[in-house]
């Protein structure tokens, strides 16, 4: 990463507060205890702030004094702290937070891993408060109802500005927890008075800036049931999601009697040799020998009714009109009208394997058809995922 | 003196392949040559279970009785080693044994065809000095010389292979057995999470739901 950041010219900057060290081969290695330090300064909001090296070295050569099931230390120079300080971890590593060992426990002290829900949503929405309520917050908090995040209005407003040494107060003037880079709002907050930065809110089950506030049923674009898209039909069409045209409804009601010749649901997932694409586990002899061929598990009354045995070459054929020529595993592992695929092959289009445009010694040992051949249109309506997980297929003797 | 032994939980056998892919790791095994191999039956349908298979370093070992130039040899930690000088490849051990442990780099060809058998070791090595080249490039690593056992079980990641002494894994698994509640042909939800109280304690959340 430095010889790249040297490369592009701006090593300097990348490595402004990390010492950098010639290491045994004779590289540049930026310092390792630096690069902890600078994440740990760069994460306030997460709490990644608290594990400096010096804390995670003694946790290694104290790690005996560390009880096996709770995690804790109990004496030592670690008492009370957790074990690799588990995140989050709040504040300055001189703070001394133990690690949260279990998120929002109440039952416990702040400074001693406990907390309570965040108050990430506002304070209220419609005129209803989002803040818990009486007697919610982690134990021995001074506020016990709910509260917001702490930021330097309320610092003020409860009095508590003036616990603040006049470094912070000129470092979190204007600033919130998140931004104080102090870290003395937190440290006011927890140790001070137990209470937890973030504030002290309610869950939320309604999420109003999404499509669908609750989670809703609706259709897949491409549905083996036209009946259900016409009861649970999916979203409008959007002109700009993330800056692009998006399909959905015009999209589904154009492919919405595409079941009639594609009738089954083809699905994919892994298998536990190979690893995503399976470009690098299939390169490997030890992986690739323990699954050589492309195949789809198909149910035997699938396979029976389209006239194939287990162990034939089929051909998988999806709505794009895209093929796959794979081995057909006939097994009751899947249900009557399913297909499912594995999604770690590459290497074949098609029915053809491409070995010849692969780089002299650059082909995998073990190709078969890619699934994402044969996958269809369809976004998430929330993050823009593409949908390469599923659409509806149709099986055949090759 | 020991007497070592594999033992595989189908209970807790997942089909990860990770005990053949540490075997052939550590000892540089051929494609096509596999030393260990999951089986699985009733693949696919309700009561599947899988279960890893080697050469079971048998007490009476058929492989023994039938070689004809006499390669086979026990060490006194009752493992069943081989000597590839001696072995002419003819197949008659592969026949001989019931868990298809006995190997040949070239499948099965005519007689003396094959190539010399080559199988599972406990990582014992063979013949050869202990831990020398020669040793490694026709066994694999001896590994028990070292005092470790077999990678293959190191590896396991349920720890449904368990290897060493026969005692000792006699007594994990009778321990898990009674641990279970029942023989080993118990699965399911309830061996794994717990029947008994914690399914008693589900009805009866249930039925306070069904009142309220």
């Amino acid at each position: 990463m430095y010889a790249f950041a040297k490369k592009f010219g701006w090593a300097e900057q990348f490595a402004k507060n990390i010492k950098v060290e010639k290491d045994a081969q004779g590289w540049d290695e930026p310092s390792i205890e630096d690069t902890l330090r600078e994440i740990n300064r760069g994460t306030w909001t997460i709490g990644y702030t608290g594990q400096s090296p010096e804390r995670l070295k003694l946790h290694m050569k104290n790690m005996h004094t560390f009880d096996v099931k709770t995690l804790k230390a109990v004496g030592g120079p670690c008492d009370g702290e957790y074990f690799g300080l588990p995140w989050p971890c709040y504040g300055t590593p001189e703070m001394k937070h133990p690690g949260t060992p279990n998120l929002y426990d109440t039952s416990k002290h702040v400074m001693d891993g406990g907390g309570n829900f965040r108050a990430n949503f506002g304070v209220e929405k419609d005129g209803v408060s989002l803040l818990a309520g009486e007697g919610s917050a982690s134990k021995g908090a001074d506020l016990q109802m709910g509260y917001p995040e702490f930021d330097h209005v309320l610092l003020k407003k409860l009095g508590w500005w003036d616990e603040l040494t006049e470094a912070e107060k000129a470092a979190a003037e204007g600033k919130n927890w998140k931004t104080d880079p102090s870290g003395g709002i937190i440290r006011v907050a927890m140790v001070n008075h137990g209470c937890h930065p973030f504030g002290n809110a309610k869950a939320r089950a309604v999420v109003w800036n999404f499509p669908d506030p609750v989670p809703q049923h609706r259709e897949p674009i491409y549905s083996p049931r036209p009946d259900l898209v016409a009861k649970y039909p999916t979203h409008d069409d959007k002109m700009k999601f993330w800056r692009l045209p998006t399909l959905y409804k015009s999209m589904q009601e154009k492919v919405k009697d595409i079941s009639k010749d594609y009738p089954l649901v083809m699905t994919s997932g892994r298998l536990v040799e190979y690893e995503g694409g399976g470009e690098e586990t299939r390169s490997n002899p030890w992986l690739a020998e323990l699954q050589q061929e492309m195949f789809a598990e198909v149910n035997p009354k699938d396979a029976n009714d389209a006239g194939f045995r287990n162990g034939e070459y089929i051909w998988v054929e999806s709505p794009t009109k895209a093929r796959l020529k794979v081995r057909a595993q006939v097994t009751q592992r899947v249900a009557p009208g399913t297909v499912f695929l594995p999604f770690h092959f590459s290497g074949w289009w098609q029915g053809e394997d491409m070995l010849k445009y692969y780089p002299e010694g650059a082909a995998p040992v073990v190709r078969g058809e890619a699934v994402n051949t044969a996958t269809t249109y369809g976004y998430d309506s929330v993050t823009m995922m593409q949908e390469t997980k599923t659409t509806l297929c149709r099986v055949s003797k090759a | 003196m020991g007497r070592m032994k594999f033992l595989c939980d189908a209970e807790r056998c997942i089909e990860c392949n990770g005990c053949v892919t540490a075997c052939k790791n550590e000892h540089e095994v051929p494609w096509g040559v596999n030393r260990r191999r999951v089986v699985t039956m009733n693949d696919g349908v309700p009561g599947e279970r899988s279960i890893s298979v080697a050469c079971m370093h048998c007490s009476d070992a058929p492989c023994m009785a039938v070689c004809p130039t006499d390669c086979f040899y026990k060490t006194e930690d009752g493992v069943v080693l081989h000597d590839k000088d001696k072995c002419i490849g003819c197949g008659y051990c592969f026949f001989a044994c019931p868990f298809g442990a006995p190997q040949f780099p070239n499948g099965p060809a005519a007689f003396g065809a094959r190539g010399k058998m080559d199988k599972c070791t406990f990582c014992a090595g063979g013949p050869e000095e202990t831990g020398s080249a020669a040793e490694y490039e026709k066994y694999g690593s001896n590994r028990l010389a070292q005092g470790k056992l077999p990678l293959c079980a190191e590896m396991c990641s349920t720890k449904a292979l368990i290897a060493g002494d026969a005692d000792v894994v006699a007594n994990i698994f009778r321990e898990r057995v009674l641990r279970r509640g029942g023989g080993a042909e118990v699965w399911g939800w309830d061996a794994a999470y717990g029947g008994g109280e914690r399914k008693q304690e589900r009805k009866q959340e249930r039925k306070r739901e069904g009142q309220s």
